[in-house]
This record gives structure tokens, C-alpha cells and sequence, in this order.
């Protein structure tokens, strides 16, 4: 048999209904307006820098739990991806679980905070807010949420401040830097940080940007624009699409200092498997984690493979860890409807279970 | 080389190259390039410029990618398909089209990539279609562009890529090991490195296209396997989006499987570098140039930076070391004699100002 049938007419058919969908979605790309992000209310709380922490309102009709949630999101990148809209926020499932959320928003660095080192933002901004909550709730503990690099983050916190950390949760968290199916690190093995960071002051996210569409560049830069034309009559898909779309350009320069040291230690040197983490002066010992630990994957996530996540366990010096594969993305573990079902209810039953 | 003095025809050939570079630039810029269309294109490219100045700029921009990423689904598609309506066989058709594709990515890797192998036009054999099925490889390379156009306003769309740099290389090498002399020794010796740093960039940017020439070539083999083992099964492709998405899939990878060796992370790693490098010699010369007119140079302020933060941690830390002490004092049990009252009620919780500001906005969802 011939392997391709594509009959005259029905090429012509298939030209005719992309020219007509392209000419009706340009209706709905001119009224899609504004494109709002975060969409759970929440009211800034505490500021230090260019760092705010937000706290949600709670659903009167949800039991409430004791130990609030800190949530550390990555530097790259926004964090109103964890409640980008209303179907699909994970801040919004966390809540309806009874938790107490608190999200870190790191802000925009400029050059004025190319001097930020990677202790400045565990042992000053991180610990800052876990302060300011545990104060605010007359505790000593709470619970920590991180998420990708976030979730790197808590882990470094955790080790540095056990005595803080009433449960920690870490999803498509990086652990082991180097597993052969990493081509993130793979691709910055023999790039001159040093001299990168010392030409460009702050790492804008133009770079990062252009980092992560390299992953995959045919499917992210091409065929997802073909694909969305059929969303294009869709006034709310359209919306939808255009909030993804803003997330993912949406990316903060990175602090000179501190992506200099995430990529050497981390990328570069994996840190946490050669034992050699810092933090400042102080070494950071994983097995100092002695709280309980949900360590959440996606399968198929092409920015965190799943082993560089799995590597984690044994690695802490907790007795209570506990693992969940999720099958998707890396993007997907936040807003696929699958997550909304999956994820955030298993957060929420997880720690509600442990306090 | 033949001619070993140092502006001999190379260099001159150098010169009329990259003005020509330069003009095609402006032009693009002007818009003044005609692209040959098919009437498809030329139908939608009608219609966008009756209707675009009703759109905002963001939702514009948006359009612009649906419309060009269309093309390229449809000229990928009309690549094959139009073979099998000429009068040739089926398979005849289907393998020319291969061929043809198979020859543009060759050619363009034997063209020494002194233009982007991938750019419309370059490929002398290709018709408009198999350009556009070119151009398609040549997303990452001009993501970089975008990227670095937006990292680097001294140099404009990546301007240095279009240089050539083979032919010239041994003049320019030469040219650049000459000492400086005089009073500007320094200064020229600025510049050769500059210039030094500028070649190195090329010699990169050239390996990364030439990458992705042959990644292109891989690709190919791979439809070509994909549609055989769709003929081996009965399974034809019936639509052009499945035809489209078949490229995409083999384009993505073939990719995936190169770019995860440790030649890929060479090259990548030397492309980055060779930038950072020209970069930062031109960052010095600005300094030098800012100094001059005793204005703030960037080192400066970098050095500001640092001894002010470095400050501003230190001031941190010693506001917890105090708020720390203050907890203990106010731990400890007052003793009637020795307790000052001042400190015997403060209340066990950490000192609020130790805290900025909680912010009294209302709730901002």
C-alpha cells in the first residue's frame, strides 16, 4: 500500500478549515484582553526585598488545619503557575484539603540583587518567612511545599533548620543532577559559568527561555501554534492558551551570585550526591531531614527526569518517606485535570495524616 | 594562501560579503524582500493585512506565529503531495521528495555555512515549499538569534553569524598576532582581541548551524522510515496535520537523540561561551570609554554591589544574633534583684521588628 492518501479534496478541506478557524479565533485573540494570572484570593503579608509572601483565603466550609503550608516555588519562572486558573490551581485543591497556604513570590531581581547568594535566599529570605509564620501561629514548625528548584530549596532549608520543618513535601524536585537522561545538565557541562555570569551580571530569563524551548524546539515553537488554531473558537480556551503562553515567557532575570552557584554546586558538581552541598559556610547534610518527606515525580518530565527526583530517597535521614509517581509533565503535575484529581488531594491527605 | 599580504582579494571579498549581509539585513528590516508564495499564502497574507491593524500588538504578535507556523504545516504538506499529482509513480514521487530533501540539507552543509543553511533563498536547489520545510529546522537557530539580538543591542540580530570565516582566517589570524606599537599599544591590542573573540564566535555559531544541517538529514532518514513502515503496515497517512505531525515527531526525535551526546554539549557549550567572551571583551571597552568620561562604569557599580550586600548580610545577621540574645534575656527567669523590669514582661515570641512590615493590601487575586 502507498503510505501517504491525502485525496486533493481533502487537503483542500483541511487548508479551508484552518484559514477559517484562523479568520473566526482572531475575534476572540482581539476580545481576549488582559490575560489575568493567580486567580484564588490572597493578600500579601510580609515583604522582604522584592520578596512578597502571599496568604490565601481559607473556604469557611473546609475543617482547617493547625501547621499552615509554605510553598517555595523555583526562581525561574512565575509562581501563579500553582493557580493559574480557576479549574486547574493547586493552591485552590490545597485549601480545599484544609490547609493554610502561604506562597513565596521571589519577585524580579535586577541588578541590584546580582549580589544575592544562595545563603541570602535559604538562611535570609526562605527562613525569613518561616519565621514570620511560625510567628504569626504561635509555633515552632510548619509544613513546606517546594516545587522544582523551590523544592531543592526546601530541601537545603530543611537540612540547615530541622527544627522548623514540620513535614516537607518536594515535587519534580531535582536531587541527583546528573542522571544520563538530564539534558539540561548534560548541556551546561561545558558552559564557562564563571565567565557567564561575570560578562552578564543577573542570567536574564531570555536565556533561560531560549534554554527551555531548546528541550524540545519543533513541538514548543512550532507545532504548538498549529495545534492551538483549533482551540481558536474557544473564547475560553484562547484564554486559557494565553496564560500558559504568559508563564512561559513570564521569566525573571536570575541573581548572578545564586545562579552561579546553583549551576557549579548543582548542575555542575551535584552537590547533594558527591556530599559536597554549602550553603554559606555551613554544609548541608540531607540526613539532618529527620521530618516525614512526600516526594513527588512526574514520569514524564523532560526537565527533572524522574530519577533525578527519585535519587532522594535514602538520602534523607528521615524514617517516614514516602514517594508518588505522577503520570504526566512537568507542567502537567500543576494543571492537568489529572493533578487536580491526583495531586493536590494527596498532598492534602498526606499531611493532614501527619498533624 | 596564495596571496600571503595581509588585504589581499579575500579581504576584500570579506569586505563585499559581509556589506552584502549588512544590506540584506536592511532590507529585511524594510521589508522590502518579496517572497515567492503559493496561493494559499499569498490568500492568507491578503487577508492578515486587511484585518491586523483591528488586532492589539500582543494578539498581532500571536497571529504573525499562527500564520507562519501554517505555512510551514502546509508547505510541508504540499511538498509531498504535489509529487504525486505530477504524473510520476507514487513511490517515484515519494522518493524524489526525499531526495530532494535529503540534497537541500547536503547542500547546505556544502555550502561551508557561510550564509544560514536554512535561511529562504540559500538553497539554490529547493523550490519555495522546500524552503519552507528548511525553514523549519531553522527554529532553534533562530531562537538563539532572538535571544542574543535581545542580549546584545550593540549587535543587532545577531549580526557576526553571516561572516564568513574559513577563507579569511589565516589573513585574520596573522593580522591579529602583529604587536600594537606606540601610544595606543594597549588600545589595539583591545581591539585584535576583540576581533580574536568575534572570530571565535563565528567558528561557533557556524559548528552549531552545521549541526543542525545534519540533524536535519537524520531527520529525513527517519520519515522516510516512518512512512516505509506505514506502507508496511497498511497504515497510510490520510491527512495532512498527520503528515505534519509525523514531520514534527521525527524532527523532535532525532533531536532529542543528538543533543544528548557529549558532542552536542561541546558545541552548545562553545556557542555560549564564545559569546560570553566577545561579550565581556566589549562590556571592558565600553568600561574603559564610560571611564574616560568619568562616568559610573559597570565594574564599579558591580564592585558596590557586592561590598553592599555583603553589608546588608552581615546587618542581617546581626539583627538575629540580637533579636536571639533578647529572646534569651526574656527567657530567663526574672530573678526579683538582679531582673531589670524593662525586660522581665516582653513577651516570648520574637521581636517584631526584627520584621518588616506586614502589608495591609487587601486580598489581590
Amino acid at each position: 500500500m502507498f503510505p501517504i492518501e491525502i485525496r486533493p479534496d481533502k487537503l483542500g478541506e483541511e487548508m479551508l478549515d484552518y484559514s477559517r478557524k484562523l479568520g473566526q479565533g482572531m475575534e476572540n485573540l482581539i476580545n481576549a484582553g488582559e490575560i489575568d494570572t493567580g486567580v484564588t484570593p490572597k493578600d500579601a503579608v510580609y515583604h522582604d526585598d522584592k520578596l512578597t509572601l502571599y496568604r490565601y483565603h481559607r473556604p469557611s466550609e473546609v475543617a482547617q488545619q493547625e501547621v499552615p503550608l509554605l510553598v517555595v516555588y523555583a526562581l525561574v519562572n512565575r509562581p501563579y503557575m500553582t493557580d493559574i486558573q480557576e479549574n486547574r490551581s493547586t493552591i485552590k485543591g490545597l485549601l480545599g484539603t484544609g490547609q493554610d497556604v502561604y506562597l513565596i513570590d521571589w519577585g524580579y531581581p535586577d541588578q541590584a540583587d546580582r549580589a544575592l547568594t544562595l545563603d541570602d535566599y535559604i538562611n535570609g529570605y526562605l527562613d525569613g518567612c518561616v519565621d514570620y509564620i511560625c510567628e504569626k501561629h504561635g509555633l515552632g514548625k510548619i509544613n513546606i511545599l517546594g516545587i522544582c528548584q523551590g523544592g531543592t530549596f526546601s530541601l537545603m532549608y530543611t537540612a540547615l533548620h530541622p527544627d522548623k520543618v514540620h513535614n516537607l513535601v518536594t515535587m519534580v524536585t531535582p536531587v541527583d543532577f546528573k542522571t544520563p537522561d538530564n539534558l539540561l545538565s548534560n548541556w551546561v557541562q561545558n558552559i564557562d559559568v564563571d565567565l557567564a555570569v561575570d560578562t552578564m551580571g543577573n542570567v536574564p530569563g531570555e536565556l533561560l527561555n531560549w534554554t527551555f524551548l531548546s528541550l524540545k524546539p519543533f513541538s514548543l515553537t512550532g507545532q504548538k501554534y498549529v495545534n492551538m488554531v483549533d482551540l481558536l473558537d474557544d473564547p475560553d480556551k484562547v484564554k486559557n492558551f494565553l496564560r500558559m503562553e504568559k508563564w512561559i515567557f513570564d521569566s525573571p532575570d536570575q541573581a548572578g551570585e545564586t545562579f552561579r552557584q546553583f549551576i557549579k554546586d548543582y548542575y555542575q558538581n551535584n552537590a547533594f550526591m558527591e556530599g559536597t552541598a554549602r550553603v554559606g559556610d555551613q554544609p548541608v547534610d540531607l540526613k539532618q531531614i529527620t521530618c516525614p518527606v512526600l516526594n513527588i515525580y512526574a514520569q514524564q518530565d523532560h526537565l527533572v527526569p524522574p530519577a533525578s527526583s527519585k535519587a532522594m530517597n535514602g538520602m534523607t535521614g528521615s524514617e517516614d518517606y514516602t514517594e508518588l509517581a505522577f503520570p504526566g509533565g512537568h507542567i502537567g503535575i500543576y494543571v492537568s485535570g489529572k493533578a487536580q484529581k491526583e495531586v493536590t488531594p494527596a498532598i492534602g491527605n498526606w499531611l493532614n495524616e501527619r498533624s | 594562501m596564495a596571496n600571503d599580504t595581509l588585504f589581499n582579494d579575500d579581504w576584500l571579498k570579506l569586505q563585499q560579503r559581509y556589506w552584502e549581509n549588512l544590506t540584506d539585513m536592511s532590507r529585511k528590516a524594510m521589508g522590502l524582500e518579496a517572497p515567492r508564495q503559493n496561493p494559499w499564502e499569498a490568500a492568507m497574507d491578503q487577508w492578515w493585512k486587511a484585518v491586523s491593524p483591528a488586532a492589539s500588538d500582543p494578539s498581532k504578535q500571536f497571529m504573525d506565529r499562527l500564520m507562519e507556523q501554517g505555512k510551514a504545516y502546509f508547505a510541508t504538506v504540499e511538498r509531498f503531495t504535489r509529487g504525486l499529482t505530477d504524473g510520476g509513480t507514487g513511490w517515484d514521487a515519494l522518493n524524489k521528495t526525499f531526495d530532494d530533501m535529503q540534497r537541500a540539507f547536503t547542500e547546505a552543509m556544502s555550502n561551508g555555512f557561510g550564509t544560514n543553511p536554512f535561511a529562504m533563498g540559500s538553497t539554490g536547489a529547493a523550490d519555495d515549499a522546500m524552503r519552507r520545510v528548511l525553514g523549519f529546522w531553522e527554529m532553534p537557530l533562530d531562537n538563539w538569534q532572538r535571544m542574543m539580538s535581545s542580549l546584545s543591542p550593540m549587535m543587532p540580530g545577531d549580526m557576526l553569524r553571516n561572516m564568513p570565516h574559513d577563507q579569511v582566517k589565516e589573513s585574520f589570524d596573522r593580522m591579529l598576532s602583529a604587536p600594537g606599537l606606540g601610544y595606543t599599544r594597549e588600545e589595539q591590542a583591545q581591539y585584535q582581541d576583540l576581533m580574536r573573540r568575534a572570530m571565535d564566535y563565528q567558528r561557533a555559531y557556524q559548528e552549531y548551524m552545521g549541526f543542525f544541517a545534519k540533524l536535519g538529514g537524520k531527520s529525513v532518514e527517519r520519515l522516510r522510515e516512518l512512512v516505509q513502515s506505514r506502507a508496511d503496515e497498511d497504515k497510510p497517512i490520510e491527512s495532512a496535520r498527520e503528515l505534519y505531525d509525523s514531520w514534527v515527531a521525527c524532527c523532535e526525535t532525532a533531536y532529542a537523540d543528538e543533543v544528548s551526546t557529549p558532542e552536542y554539549a561541546r558545541i552548545h557549550g562553545h556557542l555560549v561561551n564564545a559569546q560570553m567572551a566577545l561579550k565581556k571583551r566589549m562590556s571592558v571597552m565600553v568600561d574603559e570609554t564610560l571611564g574616560a568620561m568619568n562616568m559610573p562604569t559597570a565594574s564599579e557599580v558591580r564592585t558596590l554591589q557586592d561590598r553592599m550586600q555583603e553589608t546588608r548580610r552581615e546587618n542581617k545577621h546581626l539583627r538575629r544574633e540580637l533579636d536571639s540574645i533578647k529572646r534569651q534575656i526574656a527567657e530567663r527567669p526574672a530573678t526579683a534583684s538582679s531582673a531589670p523590669p524593662a525586660t522581665a514582661g516582653e513577651p516570648k515570641k520574637k521581636a517584631a521588628a526584627r520584621k518588616k512590615t506586614a502589608a495591609k493590601a487587601g486580598p489581590s487575586a
